[in-house]
């Protein structure tokens, strides 16, 4: 066999075993890290190695089921936060077939048409793929023409709606005209400001030394460590009756020194919930996708009757690479300190299980690793002087702000304060903070000319905003009398 | 007010379209009538919350505000909401059949006519009172069946709303007057 003979068939083997490597790897099983198309937006980071969180279609199912899939799991776990918004550009609202001429410029049915992934070269903040003025697609032109249908718009360009403290695609809660109308004139600060739901009644629970000791004296079990017990009697465990052993040793198991975050979720499942939707705790969220099973795939690729022995090999040698079980400080994308690195983000990271501290899970636990300038800024802040105030009792109860305040905002449920432990619910766009967290103390004017103003975020607000946005000024001047809604 | 419009309608469509195929006949005839059955369900519905909950609680009674931002109001939905809400619902389960409340002066402007045939059906709704207007029309790639039914002023709601609102196009309705048209599309070959 002649030299060139040799070399074709070596180069149809090695071509033959790669594509095979490749397809094996895409369509059974294996890690594919290698192929991915370009680095995920945001926090799908986390899950990118899971695939099949995102791209749930069948091997070599058509262009158009494939869209339609994807843009299905983007609602998997955004559907809550969109309803929330009161979103703006609802899907449904695209889905009418008057609407097919609007779905050659922006095809709003689909989430993937402003947020394609995998191209970080031209990914916007909150991982926007089109050009900043992608306003101007539907209301530029006719009936929609918002130049020609607001005065005050004139002259405006379109990179700005969305930009400039103004308009949201999706959440204008705070920003829609006639709530714009009905907040004019609204103090910077209210007279009284207090944040409502962290002013709510707490569970009743022993808080003096004299208190705890009798409580502790008036326990069957013997303390096993009596720094641990005095702590834990303060606590609302102790006042709920949730025990050593209800964490420790739950329904007769055997003591462990160290219960995994399932015993908290057990009682704590709105927490675990929200906890899972934000950027701290989603690799937890039930929707991520598990490793393929060799089986299944090689039934999806038509092979139904796969041999036992060879789905356990290829289970054996091609196994999915799963997402590590909890999001870890060193993957994290945002800047933290030089000491956070190698931390988990469990509930045991900002919560001590046996003390309740305000302000380590409110303030010191996020500034032990966020180490950006609104938040090395906070403790010179006048919400940092405010929480002090409260906390040394001489100001009222719900008039301090710490990170959590604004970050994990609470409400109210059955009387009592519930937190949301998303801390990520509220952040992109900001104006999500207003209705959440800013206007319980502040006017809607102060609240998003602040909120507009980078400076004052990096400092933490310390001072007065140095932007003024027009929109509660042009919402105003278009109403006549005053007192009259813009659009009831 | 569309037994008399739609059966003449019928009848002459039937002789029309007799000399071209019976077939056509039958499925266009299936069209309109699954469209003006849709209609009567919809225009009584629309009518009755309107006169019934709005125009009675709100008008008459002034128990409760109607308003586009009912949750924050705490206030009842406005008509033209309630009417819009059911079509998005109905968009959820089904592609059968899709139907929206446009206007030739329209408070919000996505309700203003999009397309060729929106225009001229809904102004012919406005030139001829009491009759409907059947059409078909190409809309990304898929033919539709498309009906036009006049909207008519059934409540002080509806006219008082719309002549104090400062982005109404149009300031004079009186009762009875024809406001704009519901627009059914129903997919065809």
């Amino acid at each position: 066999m002649s030299r060139n003979a040799l070399l074709w068939m070596l180069w149809s083997l090695l071509t033959f075993v790669g594509a095979g490597a490749v397809f094996a790897a895409l369509y059974i099983g294996g890690d594919r890290t290698v192929l991915l198309p370009g680095q995920t937006a945001g926090a799908h980071h986390q899950l990118e190695i899971a695939c099949e969180t995102c791209h749930t279609s069948d091997p070599f199912d058509s262009q158009a089921a494939i869209k339609k899939d994807i843009n299905k799991t983007c609602t998997t776990c955004h559907k809550d936060e969109l309803k929330e918004a009161d979103d703006s550009h609802p899907k449904k609202k695209f889905t009418n077939p008057r609407m097919a001429s609007y779905w050659e410029k922006i095809d709003g049915r689909f989430c993937t048409s402003c947020h394609s992934e995998h191209q970080p070269e031209i990914t916007l903040p909150m991982m926007v793929t089109l050009q900043g003025d992608y306003c101007v697609a539907c209301h530029s032109e006719g009936d929609q023409d918002i130049r020609k249908d607001r005065e005050s718009h004139a002259n405006l360009t379109f990179d700005t709606c969305a930009s400039s403290g103004c308009h949201n695609y999706h959440d204008n809660r705070a920003l829609y005209e006639d709530f714009l109308v009905k907040h004019a004139g609204a103090p910077w600060l209210m007279d009284e400001p207090v944040v409502a739901a962290a002013a709510l009644p707490q569970l009743p629970r022993a808080s003096s030394t004299e208190e705890i000791e009798t409580y502790l004296a008036s326990l069957d079990a013997p303390v096993q460590d009596d720094e641990i017990a005095h702590d834990w009697a303060g606590t609302a465990h102790a006042a709920a009756d949730v025990t050593c052993t209800s964490c420790h040793a739950p329904e007769e198991q055997a003591w462990n020194d160290h219960p995994e975050e399932g015993i908290c979720s057990d009682c704590h499942k709105p927490a675990a919930k929200s906890f899972s939707l934000g950027r701290h705790g989603m690799r937890q969220h039930s929707k991520i996708s598990k490793p393929r099973d060799a089986g299944k795939q090689l039934k999806s690729l038509g092979w139904k009757d796969a041999p036992e022995g060879l789905v356990t090999a290829l289970n054996a040698y091609l196994n999915d690479p799963a997402p590590p079980p909890m999001m870890s400080t060193d993957e994290a994308l945002v800047d933290l300190s030089d000491d956070a690195h190698g931390q988990g983000m469990t509930c045991t990271s900002c919560h001590s299980p046996h003390k309740e501290e305000p302000q380590q899970t409110a303030v010191t636990a996020c500034l032990s690793c966020h180490n950006d300038d609104h938040s090395q800024s906070y403790e010179e802040s006048p919400h940092f002087a405010l929480w002090q105030a409260e906390t040394t009792g001489n100001a009222l109860a719900g008039t301090g702000v710490t990170c959590a305040t604004c970050h994990m905002p609470q409400s109210e449920k059955k009387g009592f304060a519930v937190t949301n432990h998303n801390q990520n619910d509220n952040l992109r766009p900001n104006e999500k903070m207003i209705r959440s967290v800013c206007l319980d103390c502040h006017g809607l004017g102060f609240a998003i000319d602040a909120l507009a103003d980078p400076a004052l975020i990096a400092n933490n607000f310390k001072g007065q905003p140095s932007r003024h946005i027009e929109s509660i000024d042009w919402a105003t001047s278009r109403v006549e009398p005053s007192d009259q809604g813009a659009n009831q | 007010m569309t037994s008399y419009g739609t059966k003449i309608k019928a009848v002459l469509l039937c002789g029309a379209m007799a000399f071209s195929g019976a077939t056509a006949v039958h499925a266009e005839m299936e069209e309109q009538e699954v469209a003006d059955l849709l209609h009567l369900v919809m225009s009584s519905d629309r009518t009755v919350y309107t006169r019934m909950i709005v125009n009675r609680l709100a008008v008459k009674e002034k128990v409760i505000t109607a308003s586009e931002h009912f949750e924050d109001e705490k206030a009842l939905v406005l008509p033209a909401q309630m009417f819009r809400f059911g079509a998005e619902m109905v968009a959820e389960e089904t592609d059968a059949f899709s139907y929206s409340l446009l206007s030739l002066w329209p408070i919000n402007k996505q309700n203003a006519p999009a397309t060729d045939l929106e225009k001229e059906g809904l102004q012919y709704l406005v030139d001829n009172p009491g009759e409907n207007f059947y059409g078909e029309e190409e809309l990304g790639g898929q033919n539709y069946f498309t009906a036009f039914y006049a909207d008519v002023a059934v409540a002080e709601a509806c006219t008082s709303c719309h002549n104090d609102h400062k982005d109404s196009p149009k300031t004079d309705f009186e009762g009875g007057d024809v406001m704009g048209g519901v627009v059914i599309r129903i997919p065809v070959e």
